[in-house]
């Protein structure tokens, strides 16, 4: 299967009858998503797009077996709601919330990493493998963007990510798995861990990432690919080379200070690991053309 | 959200950090008022959110009152946009300290910092010297215990009386971090005095911008940007940061954004603002023109590439805004994502010709801040 999900994987929706629950609950099941239950405080016995929904995920787990939790609920109760997830032994969640306060996304990572259970997000669009399935809000319908094949893609900006996918499919290509971790200073999962996912996988044969200023993320994925522990051939994209200092632009991932996380720094540490770092968003076709012919090896003596 | 040192240093005191004694000044004339209960000498800190004070010439010594009204005048005075100053008793001390707390994103954990060689140049000290700097993790929701307080003050080589001062702020500093949603606490200088007391010299607090929800003291003032506009937009929710170039730009997500940026500057121009033209306000397109319109930019630039924020809403906004607003400088689209063909459309029916491509967009608008290709 996919690295996170496909159309076999059985899906629950925590905050399934809100608005942007219930909505992209119904494209996630026309994508062809297995959506088995919802979830949400007060509304046990409704349907939502045919879904039932529970109190608990503890009372929808009676009734039926998840492998993943898709959580749309408010920020502040994000932490609540990845905790009922785990607690009911759900070991895969994907959490789309702009806006978690920083110290409940430390807790968040920090008992996802406890019981090694992946947390994709918050500040999100989430996980999506083209024509199998997604958990998530993808324009999946936006052809020229979302086509499938065997590129793994990983990002933390949305805006950026159509922009760039949409480069990967105009140069032929398709993609296996996108991974959004998401524009938060601490999401749930990292570059590196999702990394590995990807080296395992029989139906990615190379990888995309798209970064950008802050954090380290890039420079651990450039560590891991230096250390053998990625050998998948990899080009990348980072905006905000020339993003003023101490400026925050949107979100708080997005934010360079004292040196620390620039891109400068980021593209010199892909660049010594043999990734192939494209200028601009239009040349990261041509990067990935030349990096499935002759494989990562090839660029590393540059 | 960055908090000012006096702010910083009230949270201090309340936690029961010792601070100096100060006063908070917003013009020269109250320095008068401010001698009659703070005796001088003094220093007098700009407080503005930039670092690198020290450097920037913001901070002033004065020796008396003449030279406090010299050097406040000539703070206030100053390019930077200087607010409010901060005159402060000086305080004698024999040794600078560093302790920080803030969170560490790959272990998951908090993260406590301490140096003995606190000052301006702590930034390098993990690369020149990582033997002075002590650190230590605690699982998020766990308290810093006193003797791991103790083990970092003493760790710093220090003794006596001021090992305790020194566990006691840290613990307190810890809670303090917690407590108020901090991404980061810090004290740097802590000075150490020969009575072996410990003092904040400088404070750096930024609340955490998705807890301020819980935290209603902290609020975004007009002090906490640099203009009129940028403050404007803050109140209707609408991120806004402003440069001094030729393109403004309507943008929407980070990513996008800051990629926008880049090349405009690889064409040689420059970015006079940037409008967070995504997700919420993506319905505001009139508002956001008109945010745009007060700078004397030449060019407005829109790109956006949107999942849930529909590209023939957004052009419908921005066609309503243009026959609304009649801009006086060109306007260069390149809208895309769900239903961009409709988005084609709409923004053709104003005389605005779409552009699919982001760098394409990019070299009309340069080319349109030179005056040429005008439509």
């Amino acid at each position: 299967m996919s690295i996170f999900i496909d159309a076999s994987t059985r899906v629950l929706v925590q905050g399934i009858t809100g608005n942007e629950g219930s909505f992209w609950t119904s494209h996630m099941i026309e994508m062809g998503t297995e959506v088995v239950a919802g979830v949400t405080p007060g509304k046990e016995g409704q349907r939502v797009h045919g879904v039932p929904v529970f109190h608990t995920v503890r009372r929808a787990l009676e009734h039926h077996g998840a492998d993943a939790a898709m959580l749309f609920v408010p920020p502040r109760f994000t932490k609540d709601a990845v905790f009922e997830a785990l607690d009911s032994g759900i070991r895969k969640i994907v959490t789309v919330a702009d806006g978690i306060p920083l110290h409940e996304a430390l807790e968040i990572r920090s008992a996802a990493k406890a019981c090694n259970a992946l947390v994709i997000g918050g500040n999100t669009s989430g996980v999506i493998s083209p024509g199998k399935a997604m958990m998530g809000m993808f324009p999946y319908w936006i052809k020229r963007v979302y086509a499938p094949g065997r590129i793994g893609v990983m990002t933390r900006s949305g805006s950026l990510t159509n922009e760039i996918a949409s480069m990967v499919v105009a140069a032929g290509f398709g993609i296996s798995t996108l991974v959004g971790v998401g524009g938060d200073s601490v999401p749930g999962t990292r570059f590196a861990e999702v990394m590995k996912l990807f080296e395992s996988d029989p139906e990615t044969d190379a990888l995309v990432i798209i970064g950008e200023l802050g954090g380290t993320m890039e420079e651990e994925a450039a560590e891991l690919i230096a250390s053998g522990g990625c050998t998948k051939p990899a080009a990348a994209f980072l905006g905000g080379r020339t993003a003023p200092e101490g400026k925050r632009m949107g979100h708080a991932g997005a934010i360079t200070s004292g040196g620390k996380g620039s891109v400068r720094e980021k593209v010199a540490a892909l660049r010594d690991a043999g990734v192939l770092v494209a200028e601009r968003p239009s040349q990261v076709g041509e990067c990935l053309k030349a990096i499935m012919r002759k494989g990562a090896a090839g660029y590393a003596e540059n | 959200m960055n908090l000012f040192e006096y702010q910083a240093k009230e949270l201090f005191r309340e936690a029961g950090i010792p601070v100096p004694q100060s006063r908070l000044i917003t013009g020269t004339e109250d320095i008068a008022q401010a001698a009659k209960s703070l005796p001088l000498p003094w220093m007098l800190k700009a407080q503005v959110l930039q670092g690198g004070r020290g450097k920037a010439n913001l901070i002033r010594k004065a020796a008396d009152l003449q030279q406090a009204q010299r050097e406040a005048s000539d703070l206030f005075a100053s390019p930077t946009g200087v607010r409010t100053v901060l005159v402060e008793e000086i305080v004698p001390f024999t040794r600078e300290l560093y302790v920080s707390v803030t969170v560490d994103p790959v272990e998951a954990k908090i993260l406590v910092l301490a140096s003995s060689s606190g000052g301006v140049e702590v930034e390098t000290l993990s690369q020149s010297a990582p033997e002075k700097l002590l650190s230590l993790h605690l699982e998020p929701g766990k308290k810093l215990l006193p003797f791991q307080a103790r083990n970092l003050a003493y760790g710093l080589g220090l003794e006596g009386k001021s090992a305790i001062s020194c566990s006691t702020v840290l613990v307190k500093l810890f809670e303090l971090c917690a407590g108020a949603d901090a991404e980061l606490a810090e004290i740097n200088p802590l000075f150490v005095t020969s009575e072996g007391e410990v003092i904040a010299g400088d404070g750096k607090i930024i609340i955490d911008d998705n807890a301020v929800f819980r935290q209603p003291r902290f609020q975004m003032t007009r002090d906490h940007f640099s203009s009129e506009v940028e403050y404007a937009a803050a109140q209707e929710g609408i991120p806004y940061l402003q440069f001094d170039g030729d393109i403004s730009l309507m943008c929407a997500g980070a990513g996008l954004t800051t990629t926008v940026f880049d090349l405009i500057h690889d064409e040689g121009s420059s970015v006079a603002n940037y409008l967070e033209f995504g997700g919420p306000n993506y319905r505001k397109a009139v508002r956001a023109m008109e945010l745009c319109l007060a700078n004397p930019s030449k060019v407005i630039l829109i790109v956006t590439f949107g999942t849930i924020a529909r590209a023939d809403v957004m052009a419908q906004g921005i066609v309503d805004a243009v026959r609304q607003l009649k801009p006086d400088r060109p306007v260069v689209t390149c809208i895309r994502g769900t239903n961009e063909e409709e988005a084609f459309a709409v923004l053709r029916t104003a005389g605005l010709e779409p552009i699919f491509d982001t760098e394409e967009a990019v070299k009309k608008a340069v080319a349109l801040t030179r005056g040429e290709g005008q439509v």
